[in-house]
């Protein structure tokens, strides 16, 4: 099933490092466009997510899953799940397609491997996108809201917790995602990461880059971009 | 019995699910289930016993992940496990009719070059599991829920190094029928059977009613006993806990439907009990049993495509073989891979449904080449392979890493070279190449032809290779020596079709040897080939004519579904013009205005070469062009770039441009060697698999005149050291994308330092700052390609 999303060339732009007003010459505009429609016809999006109850506790969130307790201590993480009492847990990939796709462009010209590697790096960010308002929709039908999703990598929450991921969701199984042992994920357009289920649209306070630690020195922070 | 005598002539039942169970009775989430066969054997056993009460005939030990990435005692756990399920059997007083497999999951680690396992690492880790098991006394190896045939291929071919245990392999599909890496039940069953598996199937990832049309369509393709174990519906969470909705009921009622597809042994997985399995042998019992039917089609295939040899001809394309091709010689010598895929992907393009691969050249290490060239090609093509070589290592090389069934290249009548080859084929699988020439030479009738023809049948059967799987060469000679050759090879074909149902294969220009207007003859005679019945054409792919030829008999032929192929490749045509091959005209059009700096500059790749020639045709020195156009154009770039107004595809298109334009360069004075500025290593830091800016980097200091080593990625600290030591390198650039692989940076960057004086290193990547740089004690941060570059111009001009 390929990707039912679509990837919007700005985003591809931005992680090809435009700034400002700048956007894709002619010539890379019409790269852009074909890389879009082969990735779009040649991915294959999966994605598995599961929802299980935490408590915070201090800058501790605690994971309860089956008969397991799994515990990721951040502080940007925490900030994120202040008052939720679950949370749901995912990872997606757009299938291995886009990495030989950009392959097969490095073997003809590096120009052509940066625009397939951003479309793929938009790409699994809009599957993600649509997944989650469709995850956001069917909780706030039920009265919860869910907070904005968080990766491991993020501020304060280290990477290896990709592993607690890997254990929890079974992601190699089920959705043929590897992580090697230096914590990278293969294919390389995969994503794992939390959204917290909580009561009210208030106590989000930051979202986004807003909510990174990184946002400083951040090439592709959407605030730099869009300046 | 012997269970490879029952499979495939009676009901059998496999069981069902262990993990799911195992939880219930307390396994922890992050607690390997295989430890229990050591610390709470009993559990295990009781679990086995009742899947053997409950009817099972195969009852998997408790092996599934018991593999060296997960445990340090690997055969321990694994003869426990046997050793238990062995018990169970005999309590439940099964010993008679029922069998204990050693159960095999996947490693849990993509394979080269998708992921970072190199494939015959695989096969070793699996053959550890093999040994113990088999020590212990297992009956059979089931391989399970494999999501990757490459990995697949890794087990089944350990199990056949290591024992003569039957092998079952059961694949996980999606609901349509796909594996992760994009392969098809149909291109997974060719390779599972020309691997000589005793069953296959499907398990997991879904409920018995999902599974349906994919047992449907494995009763369709596979001529082996098939085997199909579902979960009891799609797991979801409640609370934080698992649960399965499909209960034995239903179960079994959707497992009948199935067991009267056609298919031979059935059992469940995960969140399936005993009951399941109760239940599901009580419905499915009484059915009547339908045995396996030999299909008959040819298959070619890789980890994504299955190439069908049957009425439709099939384009084999040639380029990649350096008879005659100078520049294919010295992209071999050098080790000049990229070369060797960019054929690859223009013959693709231009329709090829299969590349020819042969990389023999009497001064190289053909066999290391042949398995580096295998690998390379299918990072970037899902076109399968046709393996062609005389070299019977390479050829072994080449078939153990090829992921998929690939075709051989060939065979012959000789005795000595059957034996050498087939029993290659029989172990590997392929679809094998048979020229009809022994001993006494090329026959010049179609009769001799077919006598050996015959005789290469005889020899297939005797090895156990079915007859369906072999091509044979209507071997086309010039018609300059022998002006009957063409008839002869037409008749050959002919009969080959006619008198055995069988395949054929012509390298079809070697037709016009010597003669002018080659095209010509090459593309008339594809045509008569084909109408005699040609199964596969060796050809040049990028040549119109031959094309034309191809394209028109399809359509002529009701070959080519409303005839979308040939409108496709000539909707663009005119009358009485050379025929264009669609896909390979580059929209890079020359822009015949713009000087060689323009060009440069606004990166147009084909003008930048044609304004080169134009230059050097004007007498110009390539020197002096080179440094008052070509250089001061990248400067220009490379200052936008670093200033923010041009971006980063602007600089590669750039780069590309003056690529091309040293390209033009190094052909008018390839005999009088570039002097280099300085030789650079780059190379991506171990653990870390992203190479992408350090591709960009080495495009950049290729284009300012810098000879780079490019180590790859994944590279070990030792590696680059000793590469640095051996060619005397100043300059290392080690990049880095994620912190978890800095501390290999700095590893690798106090190795250096250590052991070479006054080596400098750059280092860049997404988590690099100029702070973090000095921390690991790197002597230069670059933020990007340019810096790079800069930071090599200082090192060498002091």
């Amino acid at each position: 099933m390929p990707l039912d999303a679509d990837i919007p060339v700005k985003e591809i732009e931005r992680y090809m490092g435009y700034r400002g007003d700048a956007g894709a010459e002619q010539d890379v505009f019409e790269t852009i466009v074909k890389a879009v429609e082969q990735v779009k016809t040649q991915s294959h999006p999966r994605i598995i997510s599961r929802e299980y109850p935490i408590t915070v506790s201090g800058n501790d969130i605690i994971i309860h899953a089956d008969t397991e307790d799994t515990t990721l201590s951040s502080e940007s993480l925490r900030r994120n799940l202040e008052g939720c009492c679950g949370a749901i847990l995912l990872a997606a990939t757009i299938g291995p397609a886009c990495d030989m796709l950009v392959r097969r462009a490095e073997v003809r010209s590096m120009a052509e491997a940066s625009v397939y590697q951003a479309t793929g790096a938009a790409a699994i960010e809009s599957f993600l996108d649509n997944e989650n308002n469709k995850l956001r929709k069917q909780y706030e039908a039920e009265g919860y809201c869910l907070r904005p999703r968080f990766s491991p990598g993020y501020g304060d929450l280290s990477l290896d917790c990709q592993k607690d991921w890997f254990r929890l969701l079974d992601i190699t199984k089920n959705i043929g995602i590897e992580l090697t042992d230096s914590l990278l994920m293969v294919p390389t357009k995969s994503v794992t990461a939390i959204i917290g289920i909580g009561y009210d649209k208030d106590k989000i306070t930051e979202t986004g880059c807003a909510a990174c630690n990184n946002r400083a020195s951040c090439l592709f922070s959407k605030e730099r971009t869009r300046k | 019995m012997n269970l490879r005598e029952r499979l495939g002539k009676e009901w059998l039942f496999c069981d069902g699910g262990t993990g799911s169970i195992l939880q219930k009775m307390g396994l922890k989430g992050g607690e390997l289930p295989e430890t229990w066969n050591l610390t709470r054997p009993d559990d295990i056993k009781a679990l086995n016993r009742s899947y053997f009460e409950a009817g099972s005939h195969i009852v998997n030990a408790n092996t599934f992940g018991a593999n060296r990435f997960k445990f340090d005692n690997v055969s321990e756990i694994i003869k426990a496990g046997v050793t238990l399920c062995r018990e169970a059997r005999k309590e439940a007083g099964r010993d008679g009719d029922a069998y204990v497999a050693l159960d095999i999951g996947s490693l849990g680690k993509l394979l080269e070059p998708m992921g970072d396992l190199p494939f015959n690492e695989a096969v070793e880790i699996f053959t550890e599991q093999i040994k113990a098991g088999t020590e212990a006394g297992a009956d059979l190896i089931l391989i399970e829920t494999m999501s990757d045939s490459y990995e697949a291929k890794a087990a089944v071919i350990a199990a056949h190094e290591t024992c003569d245990l039957p092998v079952i392999v059961t694949m996980v599909y999606d609901e349509s029928g796909k594996l992760l890496t994009g392969g098809s039940v149909e291109g997974t069953v060719a390779m599972l059977e020309a691997l000589k598996v005793d069953a296959i199937g499907i398990n997991c990832g879904f409920g018995p009613e999902k599974m349906l049309p994919l047992a449907k369509r494995l009763t369709e393709c596979s001529s082996l006993p098939i085997v199909v174990n579902p979960n009891a519906g799609l797991p979801r969470t409640e609370n934080g806990t698992t649960v399965y909705d499909v209960d034995p009921v239903k179960f079994s009622e959707i497992m009948e439907q199935i067991a009267k597809l056609g298919v031979h042994v059935l059992g469940g997985c995960c969140g399936t009990t005993p009951d399941h399995i109760k239940s599901l042998i009580a419905k499915v019992r009484p059915l009547p049993f339908k045995t396996p039917e030999a299909k008959n089609a040819t298959c070619i295939t890789s980890f994504a495509e299955c190439v069908t040899i049957g009425r439709k001809p099939v384009i084999v394309g040639e380029r990649i073989n350096p008879t005659g091709k100078k520049k294919l010689q010295q992209a071999l010598r050098d080790n000049d891979i990229d070369y060797i895929l960019t054929e690859a992907l223009k013959q693709e393009e231009a329709g090829a449904d299969i590349l020819d691969v042969n990389v023999g050249l009497p001064d190289i290490d053909e066999p290391s080449m042949m398995e580096n060239v295998v690998l390379k090609l299918q990072s970037v093509t899902s076109l399968p392979l046709q393996l062609d070589t005389t070299n019977i290592k390479a050829l072994e090389r080449g078939m153990r890493i090829y992921n998929g069934k690939p075709m051989i290249n060939s065979v012959n009548g000789k005795l000595e070279n059957i034996k050498a080859v087939m029993p290659l084929v029989a172990k590997y699988g392929g679809v094998l190449v048979g020229l009809p020439l022994d001993e006494e030479g090329i026959p010049s009738t179609s009769d001799g032809r077919i006598a050996i023809a015959k005789k290469i049948y005889e020899a297939a059967d005797s090895y156990g290779i079915p007859r369906k799987d072999i091509v044979i060469d209507g071997l086309a000679m010039t018609i300059s020596s022998d002006p009957n050759s063409a008839v002869t090879t037409l008749d050959t074909v002919r009969r080959i079709r006619d008198e055995f149902s069988g395949h054929s294969i012509l390298g079809v220009s070697n037709i016009s040897f010597g003669l002018p207007a080659r095209e010509l003859v090459n593309s008339h005679f594809l045509t008569m080939a084909m109408q005699n019945g040609l199964s596969a054409a060796i050809i040049n792919p990028c040549n119109g004519p031959m094309m034309a030829s191809f394209r028109s008999f399809n359509a002529l032929m009701n070959l080519d579904p409303n005839l979308e192929e040939f409108i496709g490749a000539f909707k663009d045509y005119t009358a009485g013009s050379v025929p264009s091959v669609s896909g390979i005209s580059k929209s890079t059009a020359p822009v015949a205005v713009l000087s060689l700096s323009e060009a440069i500059e606004r990166g147009v790749v084909g003008r930048a070469s044609e304004a080169m020639k134009e230059a050097l045709a004007s007498g110009r020195g390539s020197l002096e062009i080179i440094d008052t156009d070509l250089i001061p154009a990248l400067d220009r770039v490379g200052k936008g770039f670093e200033a923010g107004t041009i971006f980063l595809p602007q600089l590669l298109m750039s780069a590309d441009a003056a690529k091309a334009a040293f390209e033009v360069v190094k052909e008018s004075m390839s005999d009088k060697p570039r002097q280099a500025k300085g030789k650079v290593i780059l190379a991506t830091v171990k653990g870390d698999i992203h190479d992408i800016g350090k591709n960009i980097v080495k495009v950049m200091l290729e284009n300012y005149g810098y000879d780079v080593i490019d180590l790859g990625k994944d590279v070990a600290p030792e590696t680059i050291l000793k590469t640095a030591s051996e060619n005397n390198i100043r300059v290392v650039g080690l990049s880095a994308l994620m912190t978890t692989t800095v501390a290999s940076m700095e590893e690798t960057i106090k190795l250096l330092h250590e052991n070479i004086n006054d080596i400098k290193i750059v280092v860049g990547g997404a988590v690099m700052t100029p702070e973090y740089s000095e921390k690991i004690g790197a002597d230069a941060y670059a933020k990007d390609a340019m810096a790079t570059v800069r930071f090599c111009d200082t090192v060498f001009e002091n």
